[in-house]
């Protein structure tokens, strides 16, 4: 039988969408296989925080101020001896930037078979079905340790479990883990709350190099806010300083998974292709009919985004107004 | 200041990667220098610059490290590159205990200040090998950073999160791995490349690293080409959009 242990990454005082959506997605299957579930989470929560989380199990808080902003050497620590005293046999993490500075520490420490970017498949058969050399290969990995890690983003179905059950808190001391002379502080962190990640989105509207400069994204802003969603950007559009880099969507940027990802002005090349290999619908608006961005869409239009964004907006408003 | 860098090399064209019978064949690729190796490169030769006396080691831990590896991150300000030499690497746990391996034979008991990797490699972005390394040698990991600040004993980072920024203070020794946006790398001209060319590559055996924890069972090639359903107006895309269910979270 298998023994899941959940890394429940706070924010704020909030457990992330990811997390939320990790933790139901593996109370889901261990339902089904009747396979036991426990999670972690460090730092101070807000009351409401447990709230989205479904099913049985045990949740371990860490309440320590000084986890609020945990260093990933801590939380390894940490996760290491829960995993080891609990003899659990898989630890799912979340694909955040903590989550995938943490996976790796851990399975170092574990000797764990660390398994990231899975699409489809379930825990239980352990194999990894994953995008390699820029989306191009379809790769099939296989753990060989007896811990395994599960690294899983947005690659895979959301989850809509639900269950009159509720897991039980308890606390976890974490105070033997504190290292006096830790050598990472992390002083601060800005802009973390207000803007959402683009990898959390559920619509993205992005922009690339056609979008013709800087304030063309005004456009794709008000139909992202629309919608619901937010904006990313090719890596032409970034070199171009339109958009920062948090926002770059591809290869050397974010892998996304959003239900709509609407490219507009991106030309398709390979590298921005794989961050996209998870998005479940995507739409093109291209003035080039031979756009290698239309290969890779299921709705398109040939036209200049100038024009064709705004007429968009006024259609998208009538539509959701008809609701 | 000692500082390590570790660098490995991805395909310069992914299309250039093909697969035979299931397994993955890259005998006609062209290789380049992971390009976030090369802001490692880049940052621990600006450190050297600004602590002169530290010397620059690069390790490159890839079976078929091409000499031209090597000879890149010599051209751009290293001062030594060592080649580690080994069976196929399987996967990130193998290429971090190698590295690892390489680093204590070289630096003995004092270990390097600063050991600066790749935010990942671009051909597989397992993303692994520098906090796995970290956890070898017994020191603090962060990254990947976008900013790095050195008085020579203390260091302020950047790195980003999700949705923002966070600012570290460290000191060392560290394993930091590399984002873009920390500098720009500078390139090599001819000169800079017939100067690495005089000084000499050297090459370390590595011992037969413990069994790898994951493995590569097959691979196939992605041929995957939607169908696309092009709209003559925006009003029929708004249309085709609506009929498919996609704006069905916004009304929410
Ligand atoms: C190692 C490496 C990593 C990379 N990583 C990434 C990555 O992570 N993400 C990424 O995006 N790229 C990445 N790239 C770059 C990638 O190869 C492309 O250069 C880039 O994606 C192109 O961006 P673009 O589509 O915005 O610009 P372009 O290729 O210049 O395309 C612009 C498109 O806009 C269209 N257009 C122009 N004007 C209009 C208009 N008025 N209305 C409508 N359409 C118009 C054009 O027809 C064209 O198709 C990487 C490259 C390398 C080598």
């Amino acid at each position: 039988m298998a023994y899941y242990l959940v890394f429940l990454e706070q924010r704020d005082g909030f457990i992330s969408n990811v997390a939320v959506d990790v933790w139901n997605r593996v109370q889901q299957e261990a339902t089904q296989s009747g396979d036991k579930v426990s999670g972690f989470v460090a730092g101070p929560l807000k009351p409401t925080a447990l709230a989205d989380l479904y099913g049985n199990g045990t949740i371990y808080h860490a309440s320590d101020e000084a986890l609020a902003l945990p260093s990933s050497t801590v939380l390894c620590r940490i996760l290491t001896t829960l995993v080891a005293e609990e003899a659990c046999s898989d630890i799912v993490i979340g694909a955040t930037v903590t989550g995938k500075r943490l996976a790796p520490c851990l399975a170092e420490a574990l000797h764990a078979s660390l398994l990231g970017g899975c699409t489809g498949g379930s825990l239980q058969s352990g194999l990894c079905r994953r995008y390699i050399y820029s989306g191009l290969v379809l790769a099939a990995y296989q753990p060989a340790a007896k811990i395994r890690i599960f690294l899983q983003g947005r690659e895979q179905l959301r989850s809509a479990f639900m269950s009159p059950d509720r897991p039980h808190c308890v606390f976890f001391d974490a105070a033997p883990f504190f290292v006096p002379h830790d050598n990472l502080f992390i002083r601060s962190i800005t802009a973390g709350d207000s803007r959402r990640s683009i990898a959390e989105a559920n619509i993205i509207v992005a922009g690339g190099r056609g979008m013709g400069g800087k304030d063309q994204f005004v456009l794709l802003e008000e139909l992202a806010s629309l919608l619901g969603g937010g904006v990313g950007a090719s890596r032409s559009a970034v070199d171009e300083g339109w958009r920062p880099h948090s926002d770059q969507i591809g290869q050397t940027g974010k892998s996304v998974a959003p239900d709509l990802y609407i490219a507009c002005g991106i030309s398709g090349a390979v590298q921005h292709l794989a961050g996209l290999s998870s998005a479940r619908t995507v739409v093109a608006v291209n003035s080039d009919p031979h756009a290698p961005i239309f290969d890779a869409a299921d709705y398109g239009i040939v036209g200049d985004v100038r024009e064709v964004i705004p007429a968009l907006i006024e259609e998208v408003k009538e539509v959701l107004e008809k609701k | 200041m000692n500082i390590a860098v570790c660098i490995c090399q991805v395909p310069d064209l992914p299309s250039s990667v093909a697969v035979v019978d299931g397994a993955l064949d890259l005998s006609r690729v062209a290789w380049v220098m992971n390009p976030y190796d090369e802001y490692a490169v880049e940052e621990a030769v600006r450190l050297k610059e600004q602590f002169p006396g530290s010397v620059v080691i690069a390790l490159a831990a890839a079976p078929e490290a091409g000499k031209e590896l090597l000879q890149k991150a010599l051209a751009m300000g290293a001062d030594r590159a060592v080649e580690v030499r080994s069976l196929p690497l399987q996967d990130s746990f193998q290429a971090a205990w190698v590295l690892a391996e390489a680093i204590r034979n070289i630096y003995g008991k004092e270990l390097p200040e600063l050991v600066l990797c790749g935010r990942e490699s671009l051909d597989l972005q397992n993303g692994s090998v520098p906090a796995m390394l970290a956890g070898m040698l017994g020191m603090p990991f962060t990254g990947p950073v976008t900013a790095l600040r050195s008085d020579g004993e203390r260091l302020e980072l950047e790195r980003e999160a999700d949705g923002g920024m966070e600012c570290i203070d460290a000191c060392y020794p560290l394993v930091i791995s590399t984002e873009k946006g920390l500098n720009i790398p500078r390139k090599t001209g001819i000169r800079q490349i017939m100067e690495a060319r005089k000084k000499s590559l050297e090459i370390i055996s590595a011992s037969v690293p413990p069994d790898p924890l994951v493995r590569l069972r097959s691979a196939e090639l992605v041929l995957s080409r939607k169908s696309c359903c092009f709209a003559a107006t925006p009003a029929e895309l708004a249309g085709l959009l609506h009929q498919a269910g996609l704006f069905k979270t916004v009304q929410e």
